[in-house]
């Protein structure tokens, strides 16, 4: 009974602010930057966000998702057994990108982990990296197959 | 939940058909005679465990599973009956030659594991079908520990402002970021509108799905895209506990339930999970009626179960912190680079200090990140932009443009219950008159902030009743059907829209009588923005309609404005001031004019007390009266 009025409240409510705007989901696929899952509608719009939340939805067949396909995109040479980094580093471009320019960060301390970086060693690995960040992202087009390879032959000089 | 249930068994009978095995087929077996001789022995189908297994919960009619997905049980009534579910269970290990995906060994790792236990079962005695799948997916899993991660509400959508809980399953990985995140979401379909969102949510119309993802991609959504700030809880959990709780998600996997926003949500159907790692722990019991996310961490907290937190804030934060260590001059220069109309080169070839440089940049890739997520900015433009901004950056120093720590907020678990009681006594116009109040849920303006969004409101069914000692007379003085706020401070990097809505019954004085039942609804729209002086500053332009048989038409409808500030004043004090004036431009336009202005003060008194003071000034329906009351809330 006290569910169905504060059902029945919200309703009205929202139904007032009569505002509704369709909701899409986009997948921005490709292999580079910027790759990623819009959730939200184009504007992100407040309303739209109220609303969704009463869901806490997911859109589509995003469920068990133990591991992630990279097999749309080209592979590394070098690093292709190591499917953990390649997932990794295909599904945190950006904040990878970011961290290697910055020196450091949780992406970067992670990749260093998965690489079996010693700990003893990442600093010198991050500022390895960063040395070269030219080299790693050597244009906006940048894929991540390229990143994963340079990652690993600036590591093997360095 | 029976209807749901109905609903989805009339739409497949077919399906449903072919996805039960038949449990004759093994019955015939000694050894699966005297486990389920055994089990019966043992009374099995009424232990807590198994409940918790099959998210049974006692109802009117016996226990009723809260799953409806009818390929959750192996017996065809294994829904409302436990022991025949335990049975058709114990027949399911002795089949052979099925597929890994229908295999009862296969599907129901942590059923076996339980059974095997309680029964000591010889596993030699029974086929061994081999799971490949599970085994794969346990082994990329690797639990060692967990963790209960809360998301805090988004700035500025009332909605999501109950927070979201998920849980992180730990590897022997030290980064989290390689840890795997349990959620329970309803499956929303995207070519819905936004009002058949909140429809279809509330109602249960949306199955809800558990699903496992990696935990970077759930950082990714909420730090980034969603701006909201997460806090991980570490369970204290040994690992075979952890171990079980992940064979029990294994089970879940692809199997839907009903999703309720208010009850059977995210945060109740994670609770189940809990308790299958710590059955003793009383979790989903304290939750009947509506589960707000918050006051299940509270209850984990108070059950012993959670460490203290980690706190990760949301990528807004980051950029308000960087923001706030730069000067005009700096903002200006970021401004410039995010919008393209200088390169970054040319920032970090400038003569400022190579801080200073450094914390544009970083300003300016966190903003041109944040644009692109919100489709501000196209993904050749973003990818152009942003490597030009972090080229530049790694050609400077090191450890340029480090920053102090970010402040932590209050923790969620220690903030005000969200429900609240209230005793008051006031005076209006020249009568005297005592209060008393309740608040089911869940947070308003002048309510403490920790553990929730500043400038946010959202309360439900609150009621006041007062009682006038002058002419001994009751009134129902307001019944908020709900009333929300949310008031969003614009500044250079965000400019999101403010807005409330109310909806609910007042009593407001007329001429020749002291008072009568309005039926309100009032909507508004504007801006809000933060100052140091003021607080939070803001300006609405409001509509609201009056229906009351005290007017002459019935009704009256207008328009206006309001406008006031909100003031933190040290830990414990907040300071509200208001003005709002609507002009009726329908119905009873001499009636539905109204203005008034309110003082108003909460001083908060530990966790869960607080006392409010407040004075206003209103003229409505021609009356003008003055009102002062003086209120003491216990949070629940």
């Amino acid at each position: 009974m006290k569910r169905a009025l504060l059902a029945c409240a919200i309703i009205v409510v929202f139904a007032s602010a009569a505002m509704a705007a369709g909701g899409t989901a986009r997948e921005n696929v490709g292999c580079g930057l910027g790759t990623m899952l819009f959730k939200n509608n184009a504007d992100g719009s407040s309303l739209l966000q109220a609303f969704q939340a009463t869901t806490n939805g997911t859109f589509g067949n995003q469920t068990f998702g133990v591991t992630s396909g990279t097999s749309e995109c080209r592979q590394p040479a070098k690093f292709v057994k190591n499917d953990r980094v390649n997932e990794f580093v295909f599904a945190n471009l950006d904040n990878l990108a970011k961290d290697i320019a910055n020196g450091k960060g949780e992406t970067l301390e992670t990749l260093a982990e998965l690489m079996g970086v010693p700990a003893a060693e990442r600093d010198g690995f991050a500022r390895n990296l960063k040395t070269h960040f030219a080299e790693i992202f050597p244009g906006a087009g940048v894929e991540y197959a390229q990143v994963v390879d340079a990652i690993v032959r600036v590591s093997n000089e360095g | 939940m029976v209807y749901g249930g109905m609903r989805r068994l009339l739409a497949c009978p077919l399906l449903f058909a072919l996805l039960v095995p038949v449990p004759a087929a093994a019955g015939g077996d000694p050894y699966a005679a005297a486990l389920r001789a055994d089990a019966a022995r043992l009374r099995l189908s009424d232990d807590r465990y198994w409940d918790i297994l099959l998210h049974y919960k006692a109802g009117l009619f016996g226990r009723t599973s809260l799953i409806d997905d009818r390929r959750f049980f192996l017996s065809p009534r294994g829904k409302t009956d436990p022991a025949a579910e335990l049975a058709a269970t114990i027949d399911g290990f002795f089949e052979t030659g099925l597929d890994e995906e229908v295999s009862p060994r296969c599907r129901f790792p942590a059923r076996f594991a339980w059974l095997s236990g309680r029964l000591g079962i010889d596993a030699s005695l029974l086929p061994a079908p081999s799971c490949p799948t599970l085994d794969n997916n346990l082994k990329r899993i690797d639990p060692r520990s967990a963790a209960l991660i809360f998301a805090a509400g988004h700035m500025n959508a009332p909605a999501s402002m109950f927070g979201h809980t998920l849980l992180r399953i730990d590897s022997s990985y030290t980064s989290p970021l390689l840890s795997y995140a349990v959620n329970y979401a309803a499956e929303i379909d995207p070519t819905d509108s936004g009002i058949t969102y909140a429809f279809k949510g509330i109602f249960g119309l949306y199955p809800g799905y558990y699903s496992i993802l990696p935990y970077y991609e759930k950082v990714k959504e909420y730090h980034g895209m969603d701006q909201r700030d997460l806090w991980e809880y570490r369970l204290n959990l040994p690992e075979e506990d952890v171990r079980r709780m992940v064979l029990h998600v294994m089970e879940l996997q692809g199997i839907y339930s009903d999703y309720f926003f208010f009850g059977e949500n995210c945060s109740y159907n994670l609770l189940f999970l809990l308790e299958a790692a710590a059955p003793s722990a009383r979790l989903t019991e304290k939750f009947r009626r509506w589960t707000v996310p918050a006051d299940t961490v509270k209850v984990a907290v108070a059950e012993g179960l959670l460490a203290p937190p980690v706190y990760r804030p949301s990528q807004a934060r980051k950029i308000r912190h960087i923001a706030a260590a730069l000067d005009d001059d700096g903002i200006a220069r970021a401004a410039a680079v995010i919008d393209g109309r200088e390169p970054a080169a040319k920032v970090a070839a400038g003569d400022s200090p190579e801080d200073n440089k450094a914390r544009v940049l970083d300003l300016a890739s966190e903003s041109i990140q944040l644009r692109y997520m919100k489709r501000q900015l196209g993904k050749d433009e973003f990818q152009k932009r942003f490597l030009d901004v972090l080229s530049a950056r790694s050609r400077l120093g090191d450890a340029a443009g480090e920053l102090p720590p970010m402040p932590v907020p209050e923790r969620p678990d220690e903030g005000h219950g969200s429900a609240r009681a209230s005793l008051a006594a006031g005076v209006r116009k020249d009568a005297f008159f005592l209060e008393a109040s309740v608040r089911p849920a869940y947070h308003d303006l002048l309510d403490a902030d920790g553990g929730y969004t500043p400038g946010s409101q959202i309360d439900f069914l609150s009621a006041a009743v007062r009682y006038y000692p002058k002419d001994d007379r009751f009134r129902l003085h307001r019944l908020d059907l709900v009333h929300i706020v949310s008031l969003a401070g614009r500044d250079d990097f965000f400019r999101p829209v403010s807005w409330k809505v109310y909806a609910g019954i007042i009593d407001k004085p007329f001429p020749g009588t002291p008072g009568a039942a309005v039926a309100v609804l009032s909507p508004g729209g504007g801006f809000a923005w933060q100052s140091k002086v003021l607080g939070l500053a803001y300006g609405l332009v409001e509509t609201e309609l009056d229906v009351s048989d005290r007017y002459g038409t019935g009704y009256a409808a207008g328009g206006g404005a309001s406008a006031g500030v909100i003031r933190q004043v040290g830990r414990s004090w907040k300071v509200a001031l208001q003005a709002r004036q609507i002009f009726a431009v329908a119905g009873d336009t001499g009636r539905g004019n109204s203005f008034s202005a309110w003082a108003r003060n909460g001083f908060r008194l530990g966790r869960n007390w607080a006392l409010f003071a407040d004075a206003g000034w209103e003229a409505s329906a021609g009356v003008r009266f003055g009102e002062a009351k003086l209120s003491v809330s216990r949070y629940f």
